[in-house]
């Protein structure tokens, strides 16, 4: 194991414990007891069937989101917008999938999942677009998007797209059954899409460790002025690296509404995307970590769950552990590279695009 | 659609109150990225300052309160922003993203863990009260009215650009951005700027966020920010920093959201709320195009 | 000349310690006042260092610095500037966007209550101009002036602050010859008139012979000696830096037999980054197993001959062919196809990925070759692997194996991972920019002989520099280039380097020749 990885290890574990006991006093400050908190957590991630297929199932939604975000960032471009792309692939496959009722689930599905993926990667490439042609910082257009998605896929919910069906206030018009995806434990959120993330989460980890494709993305990434002139197409790298992304969020859209809910809801995410975006970040975009940690997270999750409902401490005490464990990990890193720094080249601001000279 | 309905005085009102909140964090991103380490962490900026000011002001029954509240959070968040980017050299990119989650997570965690409600906050004795607002009489059928935040907002736009043009200081502040080593080689630290800079953005941000939840509306709601935050900074892109540009900036994107909420009469309010987004993307959009074609022909490919 | 003893600067036992490298072993200098002193050593010998700690940017690991006998207790530059030691840097640490007047004036600038005085500021640079005699106007902004200019600029700012010792970092790196001269007089003129005193670092051995009264010498941190400039040569001096006996001996070469070019290049214009005229309808020809030096400074439209050749700028008109295809508007991957490699000027951003490990660096342009990869799609990194460590074996790349990150290596094993990349793709067509820009003379031979070698292969190459020397050593032909064209072509064995040095600089009518 090399030098760097030994330190980053480190470095990982540490921030992890460290934010632990920050969670700890944190929930001792606002008057509940850390190791009574801890413990629901494990009991809620892992003590009953339901509890573990839920963990599993949370360990799969992180996948595919932390993977899609380290995906892009490999082709240098951050996606903040999972969770609009994620609307879109979920609005577009529930409508054609209601379209599509009474046909075979043979041929609905995959038509179902071919227009996620679509809606996912059209949404993603605009922002890849804007930064590759125009240098526009893809962090603001790609959060500014998200807002954009979310109301106008509500718009469609409650208006062009509104079921007629009675009694249904909101939401497009029900799936067939035939199309669902069955649960595999009674009663959790494990579906049989836990699967197709398996299999889609290790072919992008393929794609992006393994092949030529992945290898120019990732160099194209660290520095597409280099990768451009040792000959790689730096644009349409770093575009792919935001269809994939795009795409796999679609999909989890699709795979939500159709898993877990009936119709398009437009409460049916509950900022999934960030959670795995959190995750890649803190492993710092490597796949196999990512997948690894996800394990470790979603548990984390779904025990907070348990953790808010027996002893009040709100869930969102995971996404501060979470946001704690990359400022520690980040301050440990700059310090290195300060230290090791070579030329005084600045370092480029990402946000400028380009703007002062 | 009448024109006259968009283009009318209390569409004139709205944009002055909306742009306020993306001014002030505007003007405090803008210090940052004059020293060179641009935050764009100020949406989380907002929402704490939001959740202290209207803590403070419901605790102690006074506005004043909450600004300090919010003012002393605002100083807490700079110094956090800028001992992580400063001394620990992390990269500003991901601090900045990381603590808009953080502070959301924190904030809604507090109101949920802490004071037992969720989604908003409804104070059951007492009440959030709010910044005073300077009623100047009426004018046809609309009730002028603006919050006294609005003129202070003003001011300091204002103020900034004296600062930065007209005094030493703003220099200083301009060198340790752009040139760093040259403010270094005369003997001043450009480290003290930034901190200064780290400083007076997490003020502005939480006195946008303050009254965010104490005036513009009258309590703190989960999210409440709405990535006005990130508005606020392709702002400053759009303005390149020069605070009259970015402050014609956040009164465009002002307009076009009160402008959206006008016209929910006859379109659907869902579809006007994506309106401002999609105006801050066009404006970043006519950025670009417009430096490119003004750089002439690109001759690097 | 010096006239006191007592020196005006002593620094006594300076070890400075960067992490993972000592800048400084041990050093004790005296600097004497009136003279003009310099310090010369190669690029990391540590001279930058050293001077930095005297006016306070780094503070020493150990030992002291005293100036007219009183010692310095902090390492800062306000104190550096209180003791009357002013330092331009070799980056000039001007803010671009400022006027001239306001970055000589920054941090003390005056004031009328609070707010700027920009008139008074002008005029204090007014008076500096007049006492002085060192032209600059105070409103004109420092991004637009000249490199020479700029200099001045920052002359003054050090001069302003009351500075009686001048310390001047490789000054003439960004100057042309006449400017060079000028600085030269106004060094000696302020020596002279006010009695300064002059410490010029700097590794061009004829401007230490043609300025300093005495000169040391530092190698790897150490101070190796310092003498009287009479006392010595050029020849000493290199000898001094390097260790060693260094003879840059001039290559056997066999002439190509080649008929065909493999390059040429015909009637070219390419812009610059601001869309001005950078190469103007410049036309050049360089046939397999021959080297075609271009001599020329800085600036002069090289880089984007270079840039245009390789596929990384835009061609406006013109045409360029390689290999008798023709290849005006390409990509750099279908250049590259064709059997090019490039080392480019700029080493660490456009040839390097520094944070990609050694393995991915000697790969990429590469990794869809049936020897790296099944179908041109699945990696084969075992390979990889294997041809790394041949390479850093061939190439003796030093630094931590070849999983370490490129950044984390030293300056010089930075460059031979970018050599050893383009120097080991099979390809037969080369250009190289600046290729011992930054390098030490071991490294720098050793590079001239892969140069020598690929040329020996049959390879055509372009060889694009500023160093004379070099060109020289390695050119079958030579050409000039000035403003973006072809200004004369030698025979470096016949033609005196003076008189293509006034070609370099446009002046070539007064060599007398055509």
């Amino acid at each position: 194991m090399s030098d760097a990885r030994k330190k980053y290890l480190l470095s990982l574990f540490s921030s992890i414990l460290m934010a632990l006991v920050i969670g700890a006093v944190i929930m001792a400050v606002s008057g509940h007891n850390p190791l009574e908190g801890y413990a629901v957590l494990i009991t809620g991630a892992f003590g009953s069937e339901r509890s573990i297929g839920n963990t599993l199932y949370k360990t799969a939604q992180l996948c595919i989101t932390g993977i899609a975000t380290a995906v892009a960032s490999q082709g240098g471009i951050f996606n903040v917008g999972g969770e609009g792309q994620m609307y879109l692939g979920a609005i577009a496959s529930c409508w054609l999938g209601a379209a599509l009722n009474g046909t075979s689930p043979w041929l609905a599905i995959p038509l179902c999942l071919l227009a996620a993926i679509l809606a996912g990667a059209l949404y993603a490439w605009i922002p890849a677009i804007l930064k590759i042609k125009l240098n526009i910082s893809e962090v603001i257009t790609t959060i500014l998007m998200n807002s954009i998605a979310i109301y106008f896929c509500t718009y469609l919910a409650n208006g062009p797209l509104k079921t007629t069906e009675k009694g249904i206030v909101s939401g497009t018009a029900s799936l067939d059954r035939a199309f669902r995806f069955s649960r595999l434990i009674k009663g959790s959120n494990l579906t049989q899409t836990v699967f197709m993330i398996a299999v889609v989460t290790l072919l992008v980890w393929y794609l992006m460790s393994r092949t030529t494709t992945g290898f120019g993305m990732k160099l194209t990434g660290e520095n597409s002025r280099f990768a451009r002139y040792a000959g790689l197409n730096a644009g349409m790298l770093g575009i792919l690296g935001m269809l994939i992304s795009g795409a796999m969020c679609g999909m989890l859209g699709m795979f939500e509404c159709f898993g877990l809910q009936t119709r398009f809801k437009t409460d049916f995410s509950n900022e999934f995307y960030f959670d795995g975006m959190l995750v890649a970040m803190i492993m710092q975009y490597r796949p196999l970590g990512i997948i690894l940690m996800s394990f470790f997270f979603g548990a984390l999750k779904i025990g907070a769950v348990s953790m808010q409902s027996q002893t009040g401490i709100s869930s969102e005490l995971i996404l501060i552990i979470q946001s704690v464990i990359i400022f520690f990990m980040a301050a440990q890193e700059g310090l290195l590279a300060s230290l090791g720094r070579h030329s005084s080249a600045r370092r480029a601001n990402r946000m400028r695009g380009g703007v002062k000279s | 659609m009448n024109l006259g309905t968009i283009f009318s005085l209390s569409t004139l009102l709205n944009t002055v109150n909306t742009s306020t909140i993306v001014i002030l964090a505007a003007l405090g991103c803008l210090m940052t990225d004059q020293a060179g380490i641009m935050c764009i962490g100020i949406d989380g900026m907002i929402i704490i300052g939001a959740f202290a000011g209207a803590m403070g002001s419901w605790l102690c029954g006074s506005w004043v309160m909450g600004l300090v509240f919010a003012l002393a959070a605002g100083l807490l968040s700079g110094l956090f922003y800028g001992v992580l980017v400063i001394r620990y050299h992390s990269d500003e990119f991901i601090i900045g993203v990381a603590f808009n989650l953080f502070a959301q997570a924190l904030t809604t965690f507090l109101l949920r863990t802490l004071i037992g409600q969720s989604g908003s906050f409804h104070p059951t004795t007492g009440e959030v009260v709010k910044i005073p607002v300077l009623q100047l009489g009426r004018v046809g059928d609309t009730q002028v009215q603006i919050s006294i935040m609005v003129l202070l907002a003003w001011f300091l736009v204002l103020a900034m650009w004296v600062f930065l043009y007209k005094t030493p200081q703003g220099f200083w502040l301009h060198a340790s951005g752009e040139h760093p080593e040259s403010l270094r080689s005369v003997g001043r630290s450009p480290e003290k700027q930034r901190y200064f800079a780290s400083l007076g953005c997490g003020l502005l941000c939480t006195l946008a966020g303050a009254y965010l939840s104490m005036g513009y509306l009258s309590t703190f709601t989960e999210n409440m920010s709405a990535s006005k935050g990130y508005v606020a900074v392709a702002c400053v892109i759009f303005g390149r920093s020069n605070p009259l540009i970015v402050f014609f900036a956040t009164l465009l994107f002002g307009f076009i959201e009160a402008a959206g909420l006008r016209m929910q009469g006859f379109i659907d309010p869902t579809l006007t709320a994506t309106f401002p987004y999609v105006g801050t993307i066009l404006m970043m959009v006519f950025l670009a195009l417009r430096q490119r074609t003004r750089r002439g022909h690109r001759a690097a490919k | 000349m010096s006239q006191e003893v007592t020196p005006v600067v002593s620094m006594r036992h300076i070890t400075m310690q960067f992490p993972g490298v000592l800048a400084n072993d041990d050093v004790s200098l005296d600097i004497r006042k009136g003279e003009i002193f310099a310090l010369v050593g190669e690029n990391g010998a540590g001279k930058s260092t050293l001077m930095n700690i005297l006016y306070g940017m780094y503070t020493p690991t150990d030992g002291e610095v005293l100036v007219r006998g009183e010692r310095l207790f902090r390492f800062d530059p306000n104190e550096a500037i209180r003791h009357g030691i002013g330092m331009v840097h070799q980056h000039f640490m001007l803010v671009p966007s400022f006027t001239v007047a306001q970055n000589i004036v920054l941090n003390t600038e005056p004031r009328r209550g609070l707010f700027y005085d920009f008139r008074r500021a002008n005029q204090i640079v007014e008076e500096l101009v007049q006492e002085y005699g060192l032209a600059v106007r105070p409103t004109d902004t420092v991004r637009d002036i000249s490199v020479g200019l700029q200099q001045r600029v920052e002359i003054l700012k050090a001069l302003y602050r009351g500075a009686d010792i001048l310390i001047l970092d490789e000054p003439t790196a960004v100057l042309t010859p006449q400017e060079t001269d000028e600085l030269f007089d106004v060094i000696r003129s302020i020596v002279r008139i006010r009695q300064m005193t002059v410490i010029i670092i700097t590794h061009k051995l004829n401007e230490v012979m043609a300025i300093s009264d005495r000169v040391g010498v530092m190698r790897q941190g150490k101070l190796i000696g310092v003498c009287q400039t009479c006392d010595v040569n050029e020849r000493i001096l290199a000898s001094m830096m390097v260790g060693k006996d260094v003879l840059m001996e001039p290559f056997i070469r066999e002439k190509t037999k080649a008929t065909e070019p493999a390059l040429v290049v015909e009637n070219l214009s390419v812009l610059d980054n601001r869309g001005l005229p950078a190469v103007r309808g410049l036309s050049l020809k360089v046939f397999p197993g021959e080297i075609l030096g271009i001599a020329g400074i800085e600036g002069n439209g090289q880089s984007e001959l270079a840039e245009a050749v390789t596929g990384m700028r835009h061609v406006q008109s013109g045409q360029i062919r390689i290999l008798n295809r023709d290849v005006t508007g390409m990509d750099p991957a279908q250049i590259r196809a064709l059997g090019v490699s490039h080392v480019p000027e700029d080493r660490i951003q456009t040839g390097l990925s520094g944070k990609s490990d050694i393995v991915d660096n000697l790969v990429v342009g590469r990794e869809k070759e049936p020897q790296f990869s099944i179908r041109g799609f699945h990696l084969k990194k075992k390979r990889m692997k294997e041809y790394a460590e041949e390479l850093s074996a061939n190439f003796d790349i030093r630094g931590g194996g070849i999983h370490t990150p490129t950044q984390s290596l030293s300056g010089g094993n930075m460059q031979k991972v970018l050599v050893a990349r383009e120097f080991s793709s099979g390809s037969r067509v080369m250009i190289i920019s600046q290729p011992s820009r930054g390098v030490d003379v071991g490294a720098m031979d050793f590079i001239h002989r892969q140069i020598m070698e690929k040329r020996s292969e049959g390879c055509a190459i372009l060889l694009i520099s500023a160093d004379l020397d070099e060109l020289y050593r390695l050119s079958d032909r030579l050409c000039t280039i000035y403003e973006g064209s072809i200004t004369g072509e030698f025979d470096p064995s016949v033609t005196e380097k003076r008189e293509v040095g006034l070609y370099m600089t446009g002046r070539g009518e007064e060599a007398g020749h055509e």
